[in-house]
């Protein structure tokens, strides 16, 4: 068994400054203000800052669509012309939807905060990139069926013979038209929010 | 200026492999060895995110297709017009076969991605335009099946406080079939976000 040496000449360093350096070789990298965690952590920022809009827009959403009743004036012995949001079932999965989005959005806050305060976990990413890409079907499948029941409300559809109620009902047909556009906003929040949470995961 | 010497004393001869002897080579070859490890899972992972999106392709262009060969005539009629139902007379349905064949030929665009994805498992750049646009076509895709849905829950059901009427129950042959082409669509929207799943775990780093 033969015993190898090897002999390394160290210069010895004249300036303390030159001390203080350490070898990069087998020291474990310093994982909060490298220069990709100070990127990943601006993108966390914007992600909560993000989330914070969605919030807004999904919760007007639902408020626009759930205050959206609409009497109108006039009226015969039997019955009086109303219309809510809860005449039309895709209407009230529209309120039912909205709000679970919005309750969502508060309750994936927390996750976002972690990952602004260690931006290169992974594990949180991931989760919030999973779970945003499904509550943004969610979100997608409300806002375009409300869309569709509001395209047919304002024009109506010959072959069938449904007459288009919006015009008896003006400020309900603008409300729930107001609630949808609000929801497509939301999605679009959504969609930037994915693609953060990707871009942030693949660099680290 | 005095210099320093140190004896490292290394190990064993060359019998035993070469890395186990400095720590930055053995750093390196952890993480060659890693590096190959993380491509292996990742590969598997892209190989079935190909299949998953060969599959998207089928039921796609079947919505589609199924969508628009959708017509019904009624066999009765008045002197004047005789009764059928198609596709092209709901706006909704128009823009479902229109996007829907879209997301068909976007998949069949992507398939070169997602190979270039297997071959090269550790590549960014092509997962991360697949991430990308995924989503998108996710939305679409979304879109197009809630609002022919809510159609087809409206023909099928009508809607007592507007005098809507249900339509289903002349136009039964229609009926089934815009609802089997709604289906399709949303097991194509399950598949997307599948899709979405594989490439965010894929870009994670190893």
């Amino acid at each position: 068994m033969k015993n190898e040496s090897t002999f390394i000449d160290v210069p010895a360093e004249s300036s303390s400054a030159m001390k203080g350096k350490a070898p990069l070789i087998g020291v474990a990298k310093d994982h909060t203000t490298t220069g990709s965690g100070g990127y990943n952590r601006g993108l966390s920022i914007f992600d909560f800052l993000l989330r914070l809009a969605a919030i807004v827009a999904a919760s007007v959403a639902a408020g626009t669509m759930f205050t959206s009743d609409e009497t109108l004036p006039f009226f015969t012995q039997f019955l009086q012309f109303e219309a809510g949001y809860d005449d039309l079932p895709t209407f009230q999965f529209f309120v039912i939807a909205m709000s679970l989005v919005a309750g969502y959005i508060v309750l994936s806050l927390p996750i976002s905060v972690v990952t602004i305060v260690r931006p290169l976990a992974a594990a949180p990413r991931l989760l919030l990139l999973v779970l945003d890409t499904a509550i943004m079907g969610l979100t997608m499948a409300a806002a375009s069926s409300a869309a569709a029941i509001s395209y047919v409300a304002h024009n109506g559809n010959q072959n069938t013979n449904w007459l288009p109620i919006c015009q008896q009902f003006g400020d309900f047909c603008q409300k729930t038209s107001g609630a949808v556009v609000s929801s497509f906003v939301a999605v679009v929040f959504f969609m930037i929010l994915v693609v953060l949470s990707g871009v942030a995961l693949k660099r680290h | 200026m005095a210099k320093e010497s140190t004896t490292i004393d290394v190990g064993e001869p060359s019998t035993v492999t070469k890395s186990s002897s400095h720590v930055a080579v053995d750093e390196k070859k952890k993480g060659f060895v890693a590096a190959a490890a993380g491509g292996g899972y990742k590969r598997g992972l892209t190989i079935f995110d190909f299949l998953l999106r060969l599959a998207a392709i089928g039921i796609t262009i079947g919505a589609s297709s199924v969508m628009f060969t959708a017509e019904e005539t009624l066999p009765f009629f008045t002197q004047f017009l005789q009764f059928q139902a198609g596709y092209d007379d709901f706006p909704t349905f128009q823009f479902f076969v229109i996007s829907i064949a879209i997301v068909a030929s976007y998949l069949v665009l992507s398939l070169p991605f997602s190979i270039v994805s297997i071959v090269r498992p550790l590549a960014v750049v092509p997962r991360l335009i697949l991430l990308i646009s995924d989503t998108v076509v996710l939305t679409l895709t979304t879109a197009a099946a809630a609002a022919a849905a809510a159609i087809v829950y409206l023909a099928h059901n009508g809607n007592a406080n507007t005098n809507w009427l249900p339509i289903c129950q002349q136009f039964g042959d229609f009926c089934q079939a815009t609802s089997t082409a709604v289906v399709a669509a949303s097991i194509s929207v399950v598949f997307f976000v599948l899709l979405i799943v594989i490439s965010a775990i894929a870009l994670k780093r190893h």
